[in-house]
């Protein structure tokens, strides 16, 4: 009985959603909850009180007690009152947020929500959610004239790419007996890398890379100097060209220099696909931590070329979340 | 939340058996207690122990789970057990939803504002606490929240007050009440010993108001006629009711007089109407045969009759035989000297008028003496009172008359009810309380009916031992206090004319009132449905007004000036396509604008400057002025929408 009341629920949910989208469109962000997309119920303390109100209203007139009557009557006002306020505690406030996101699988990953309120009021306990198999919420209240940032983290337990295609942003401000809530639509997705695992050497150091390496591992050539650009490690800084007033420079080392490190899917042949994908993320990270070298991502129907830095680590990342797994 | 049923409980509490007060107190305290230990609430095992063993005490005691006073009790005591045992939110919104019920039937049973007054406080508070219950982390204190429900309070008002006023009342109950007697009330009762109304009359509690329109009858004639006592045992008497049939058609002399009386509630259904009642407003009110005015019901709630007397009738009817026996009737073996008096008398005063006038004398001219605290009187009261004692008041008079008249053949009755009143100048009324309690007789003259003896009055005022007030100042406490001293009898009657204020127009508070009400409105002919008509409209103003309250709130400004300004300028600019992004400082934002529009740059990025420094730099002594200043900038600042020349804006593009 419980749970077919809830799947009655979840579907009426779905389509009043459905609905919602055919009527509002894909949202853009920032987006300005207006009232006509607001919607608002009861919730079940609120049931209980509506019948307990009605009762008092009735056994008031039956004992013909004004006393009584004003008490009831004041109490089914207060509620009415609270359901426009739980209304206006969503109605106005701006919601933003990235619409995308990264995380290594078994971890969480996190939305950042910006909510402003440009009104005078303050909007207490709203409440951020996502749906999924494990579904997400994260509150805040956010003071008059002010933005609140809210980080929504949510549990990623596989590799992937998982999308959402709604918000949800609710409140039961003030009394618990309403619940007033909008959709966002617009759509979220989570990559999610593999988890960094293996413990397989890089592919220069095992001597399978396009990098003669093997040999000057460890006492490098110095080979000359070559123009600064950003992400190069401290240590390789010429800091001595820079003391003399000249252009800031790199120095730059026969085995360090410009061979860059290939990441290959097919290096890794006869290992299963999951465990394939978590070692070239641990190298990707080992890659992007120790040295200075640019990498590249060679992997089936994509090559990503060599590069460093943050952008360059994410871009690879997502290219592995990505990877279709076992069909 | 404990607070909040802690309190709702104690509206409660003279209602409550005292143990079980004690137990939810405990229940709360204990709560409370292990809650700031951190520690859970006691086992299941152990409340449920509780719960069996305090519902089985209370039903033993009660008898019942049936009706008010018993459903309440029972569920205090849930409430107070089911605190025991909270753990989670649902927990606390059961406890609230409780709360609100007790506050209910707290009130439908009391008729005081101070209760209203606290319950509505109570609510108060459970909403404060149930808001932040709703919140998952409590963001301000107490005061704060308090305030904001306040708020909302306040905008409930209006919709709380339209719907209090225009919604339609019930004209009968649509289930019978239990009626709950026992309560003890004082008021006169249906049987008197002489001794009797002494504790009444040091009551200092109201009987009723009345107010008169038109004329007021002199102060001799305002008597308020209640039960009338026809059967005694030569010592006591009493109302085993009324004689069958209806009342005699009373022939009215003299002018007629209009009151309104707000009676209190009392334990019968006598409605003390002036004597003797000719119209009244009292749906099934009648007379009965003894001309007391009465309803078929007790008067179990605050009731308003409007009546109009006469106080001088006559009747030409007969007396039938059936009730002269009863009126002429006393045991015989009882009073044997006052019997022999009364044959003495009738002897020499043949007419039964001057019989009667004869006894007054003599109540007049011997030693008799008015007191409220008379001796003692044996088996013969009558003649222990007549020939010895010889002090009393109203009660022995009354019944040493009567049992005098009948001795002689007149038929005689004692009626009671209550003589006099205080006026209450700062509303044109009169209180009459129990201490105005009183009894005389009647006795029945051929041709002229009914003739009210009353032979208190004959006492000569000299042997008036101890009037009321006098008796009352003998008191060490309390009234005695109150009676003396004038400004506080004035503050008591200021404050009973509130009270009676707020009877009238709250209390009953009905469909007649809501009519007369449609009616002052300008509406004509009203009627039930125009009344729902007129609170519909209401409705709809009070939202308007609410939703304007509302509207008001959300648009207000910031107060800081500075912010204001800013704000123009922001929205100026976004006029002319270069709106602030939500994540832009001031700062960066007049550099964005600087190299969109370089020649708006030189002025936004002053202002933004000037904007940040009074926002956020200490305050400087040149704060108003610079504040003024930024004010004053802004308002003038309108960038128009192309640069001026469209050689720079080419520049601007990389």
């Amino acid at each position: 009985m419980k749970k077919r009341l809830q799947d009655l629920r979840r579907a009426s949910g779905r389509r009043l959603r459905a609905w919602n989208a055919r009527r509002h469109g894909a949202d853009s962000l920032p987006l300005t909850i207006n009232r006509r997309r607001i919607y608002i119920v009861p919730t079940r303390f609120g049931l209980a009180l509506a019948a307990l109100l009605a009762a008092m209203i009735v056994a008031a007139l039956n004992y013909n007690s004004n006393l009584a009557l004003a008490f009831a009557f004041f109490m089914a006002s207060l509620a009415l009152v609270a359901m426009h306020h739980c209304h206006r505690n969503l109605s106005g406030l701006s919601v933003d947020v990235n619409l995308e996101s990264d995380a290594f699988a078994g971890a969480d990953t996190v939305f950042h929500f910006m909510l402003r309120n440009e009104s005078s009021l303050e909007r207490s306990g709203l409440e951020v959610s996502l749906e999924g198999e494990k579904p997400a919420r994260a509150t805040a209240s956010v003071p008059p004239h002010s933005d609140e940032r809210l980080a929504l983290e949510v549990p990623i337990a596989r590799r992937g790419v998982q999308r959402w295609d709604h918000v949800q942003v609710r409140t039961m401000h003030p009394f618990g007996w309403f619940r007033a809530w909008t959709y966002v639509h617009t759509s979220l997705t989570a990559f999610a890398a593999p988890r960094p695992e293996g413990n397989r050497p890089l592919p220069s150091a095992a001597g399978s890379g396009h990098a003669p390496l093997g040999e000057t591992h460890g006492e490098e050539e110095f080979a000359g100097l070559r123009p600064y650009a950003p992400g190069v490690a401290l240590k390789h800084m010429a800091w001595k060209v820079l003391a003399r007033g000249g252009e800031p420079a790199v120095r730059v080392y026969t085995d360090l220099g410009a061979l860059p490190e290939w990441l290959e899917w097919s290096a890794l042949e006869g290992v299963e696909i999951e465990a394939r994908l978590s070692q070239l993320c641990r190298w990707i990270l080992t890659c992007e931590s120790r040295s200075a070298r640019p990498y590249g991502l060679r992997l089936p129907g994509i090559e990503i070329a060599p590069g460093r830095g943050p952008t360059h680590r994410i871009r690879c990342l997502r290219a592995l979340a990505q990877q279709p797994g076992v069909a | 939340m404990g607070a909040c049923l802690g309190l709702a409980i104690a509206a409660h509490v003279a209602a409550l058996p005292p143990w079980l007060t004690a137990l939810v107190a405990a229940s709360i305290a204990m709560r409370l207690f292990l809650a700031a230990r951190g520690r859970a609430a006691p086992g299941r095992p152990v409340k449920l122990g509780i719960a069996a063993a305090s519902i089985a005490i209370l039903f033993l005691q009660l008898r019942t789970f049936n009706g008010l006073s018993a459903g309440t009790a029972l569920l205090s005591l849930v409430a107070g057990l089911k605190f025991l045992e909270t753990h989670t939110r649902r927990d606390l919104y059961a406890v609230a939803l409780i709360i609100y019920f007790l506050c209910l039937s707290a009130l439908l049973r009391s008729d005081s504002f101070w209760l209203l007054l606290y319950l509505l406080g109570v609510a108060w508070l459970s909403a404060a606490a149930l808001l932040r219950l709703a919140l998952w982390t409590p963001l301000h204190g107490w005061p704060l929240d308090l305030r904001y429900v306040g708020r909302i309070s306040a905008q409930a008002l209006p919709v709380a007050a339209v719907l209090w006023l225009f919604f339609p009342r019930f004209d009968a109950p649509l289930w019978q009440l239990p009626s709950e007697r026992g309560n003890a009330q004082t008021g006169l009762s249906d049987t008197m010993s002489p001794g009797d109304i002494v504790d009444l009359a040091l009551s200092d509690e109201i009987a009723f108001r009345v107010r008169f329109t038109g004329p007021l009858p002199p102060a001799d004639e305002r008597y308020w006629r209640g039960p009338v006592l026809h059967d005694t045992d030569g010592h006591s008497w009493r109302n085993v009711g009324p004689p069958a049939g209806s009342a005699r058609t009373l022939i009215a002399e003299g002018p007629a007089y209009n009151y309104t009386l707000s009676l209190e509630p009392h334990a019968f259904n006598w409605l003390f109407a002036l004597d003797w009642p000719d119209k009244w407003s009292v749906p099934d009110g009648r007379l009965n045969a003894d001309d007391t005015l009465v309803q078929s019901e007790p008067v179990s709630r605050p009731l308003d009759v409007s009546a109009q007397s006469h106080t001088h009738v006559a009747t030409q009817e007969p007396l039938s035989a059936t009730a002269r026996r009863r009126d002429t009737q006393l045991p015989s073996n009882r009073n044997p000297r006052a019997i022999a008096l009364s044959a003495e008398l009738r002897r020499s005063h043949p007419d039964d008028l001057e019989l009667a006038q004869t006894v007054l004398e003599l109540f007049h001219r011997e030693e008799f003496f008015y007191t409220l605290s008379p001796p003692p009187l044996g088996e013969n009261s009558v003649d222990d009172f007549l020939f010895d004692t010889r002090r009393g008041f109203c009660g022995h008079y009354a019944s040493a008359f009567a049992t005098l008249m009948r001795a002689a053949g007149i038929p005689a009755r004692i009626v009671t009810g209550y003589h006099g009143g205080t006026y209450n100048p700062y509303a044109g009324y009169w209180i009459v309380r129990q201490s105005n309690a009183h009894a005389w007789d009647e006795i029945w003259i051929a041709g002229r009916g009914w003739v009210r003896v009353d032979p208190t009055a004959a006492i000569a005022p000299a042997r008036v031992e101890a009037g009321l007030d006098s008796t009352l100042a003998a008191e060490p406490l309390g009234l005695g206090i109150r009676a003396r001293v004038p400004w506080i009898t004035d503050l008591r009657l200021r404050l009973d004319a509130l009270g009676q204020l707020w009877r009238q127009r709250f209390l009953n508070f009905n469909q007649v009132a809501q009519l007369s009400l449609i009616e002052r409105l300008g509406i004509a002919e009203p009627d039930a449905q125009k009344i729902v008509l007129v609170m519909a409209a209401g409705l709809m103003l009070a939202f308007a007004w609410l939703v304007w309250q509302l509207r008001r709130e959300e648009r207000a400004e910031p107060r800081d000036p500075a912010v204001v300004a800013y704000r123009r300028l922001c929205r100026r600019l976004a006029a002319i396509g270069l709106a602030r992004r939500p994540h832009e400082g001031a700062e960066g934002y007049a550099a964005r604008v600087g190299q969109a529009r370089p020649d708006l740059a030189a002025a936004v990025a002053a202002l933004c400057a000037s904007y940040s420094r009074l926002r956020y730099a200490q305050p400087s002594p040149e704060h108003g002025a610079d504040l003024d200043a930024l004010v004053a900038r802004t308002r003038a600042f309108r960038p128009r929408r192309r640069a001026p020349d469209s050689g720079q804006a080419g520049a601007s593009e990389p």
